[in-house]
């Protein structure tokens, strides 16, 4: 599993080391080989399709221009692929929340996909899926109940504060200190399993 | 407020914390970013945590884009040949073929007809060139027969295990096969209707590289070995 993950990331720092290059395979390479994970990723957080694959070519417009400043030493290319989408849909969303004032996303509306099946994974259950691959399953947890539900509906549904304590139920403040520890502990928990570095 | 400084070492941590997980509000985000651009510190401490964060999404079930994400990306950075249709309906696809096949079919349509004293109502001449231009098959079917015979112009290989197949190009919608040919490159293939009637609408021929037995998906799947355009005589 590890050495499939290696593998992989060795073969698109290659391609991203190309796109750098304005080589114009290379870039069609790496889409086909990302985009449906960083697609997911963002209709995640934008929940509209039609958004979502706005910012899913505005962010690989990014990575095209940008290419060169990726540093192989620094971060995986999966890391700075899902971070530049991310922070776009996150960018595109926190922007949106100022200008509606309201904060209703009616779930499910337009990203059928997104709706959840009944006894599908939640969002707490697709964090540990997701950390499964890697020595941060344990980690997650190790997180009390409260932060890791916090932390995956932020992450997966791209909530902020005051969404999550409406939809948890929960005061702001709580929320905020669920985040707030659970991260701690997180870190502080991969640190110690050599995971970071 | 200087993030960098060593004994805010934890506030930094935190709020890069938030930046990468997407808690922050806009404002905090926007501002973030900008002091990252001049400084070290923050910039590491941001990145340190998007690494982080970005482990979290690795078990997403991926979810395909719809092709006219790529198409219109492609656009956007003019890309060579970067256009959302596919290839049957790209008219600068046509462009390198065009030439070499009317003429090639012309001087077919002299040797073929020039004996008759008087001209079918409609017959058909396909001459089918690869992407370097050489006329490599010719199709051809008489008024009223409802056999196309087809015949290699140059020896044909065919990699074992796969078939060619033969797809008819219409002006709207999608290829339609008219079935396998030998993997010699000649034979006949049978008509649906006569010819005037099969080829109603129809500006093309294609052949493509497909799995023994043909496309599995009544579309073509390989590569497209030849295409030529129709001619009507």
């Amino acid at each position: 599993m590890a050495a499939d993950a290696d593998a992989r990331n060795a073969r698109l720092a290659a391609l991203i080391a190309r796109v750098a290059l304005a080589d114009q395979r290379a870039f069609a390479d790496l889409y086909r080989q990302t985009s449906s994970h960083l697609f997911s990723v963002a209709l995640r957080i934008v929940r509209e399709r039609g958004i979502a694959e706005e910012l899913l070519q505005e962010a690989y417009v990014n990575v095209w221009h940008h290419a060169g400043t990726y540093a192989a030493e620094r971060a995986q290319p999966t890391t700075w692929l899902t971070a530049i989408v991310r922070n776009r849909c996150l960018d595109h969303v926190r922007k949106r929340d100022v200008d509606t004032v309201s904060m209703t996303r009616d779930a499910g509306d337009d990203a059928p996909e997104l709706a959840l099946p009944d006894g599908g994974p939640g969002p707490a259950e697709m964090l540990l899926a997701g950390a499964e691959a890697h020595a941060i399953r344990d980690c997650v947890e190790r997180l009390e109940g409260g932060s890791r539900q916090a932390i995956a509906l932020a992450f997966f549904q791209g909530l902020t504060h005051s969404e999550l304590a409406q939809h948890l139920a929960q005061p702001l403040g709580t929320v905020k200190s669920w985040i707030r520890r659970g991260l701690e502990r997180l870190k502080g928990c991969l640190e110690g399993a050599g995971v970071t570095e | 407020m200087n993030l960098s400084r060593p004994d805010r070492a934890r506030r930094l941590d935190l709020v890069a914390a938030e930046y990468a997980l997407g808690t922050l509000p806009a404002r905090a985000r926007a501002r973030l970013d900008r002091i990252a651009g001049s400084d070290a510190v923050v910039e590491r401490a941001l990145r340190d945590w998007e690494r982080r964060i970005a482990m979290l999404a690795d078990g997403v079930a991926p979810i395909q884009p719809p092709p006219r994400v790529w198409a219109s990306l492609a656009r956007r950075l003019g890309f060579d040949g970067a256009d959302d249709a596919p290839w049957w309906r790209r008219l600068g696809f046509w462009r390198p073929f065009a030439l070499a096949s009317f003429a090639a079919a012309f001087a077919l349509a002299v040797t073929l007809f020039a004996p008759r004293t008087e001209r079918p109502a409609e017959s058909i001449v396909v001459v089918f060139a690869g992407p370097d231009a050489r006329p490599a098959l010719v199709a051809s079917v008489p008024s009223g027969d409802r056999f196309l015979a087809v015949k290699a112009l140059a020896p044909v290989t065919v990699p074992a295990g796969r078939a060619l197949e033969l797809w008819m190009l219409p002006g709207q919608g999608a290829p339609r096969s008219l079935g396998l040919i030998p993997a010699s490159g000649v034979g006949q293939v049978r008509l649906p209707a006569p010819p005037e009637l099969a080829f109603r609408g129809i500006d093309a021929l294609a052949v493509s590289l497909e799995p023994a037995g043909g496309s599995p998906t009544g579309l073509p799947t390989g590569p497209v070995l030849y295409t030529g355009r129709l001619e009507r005589l």
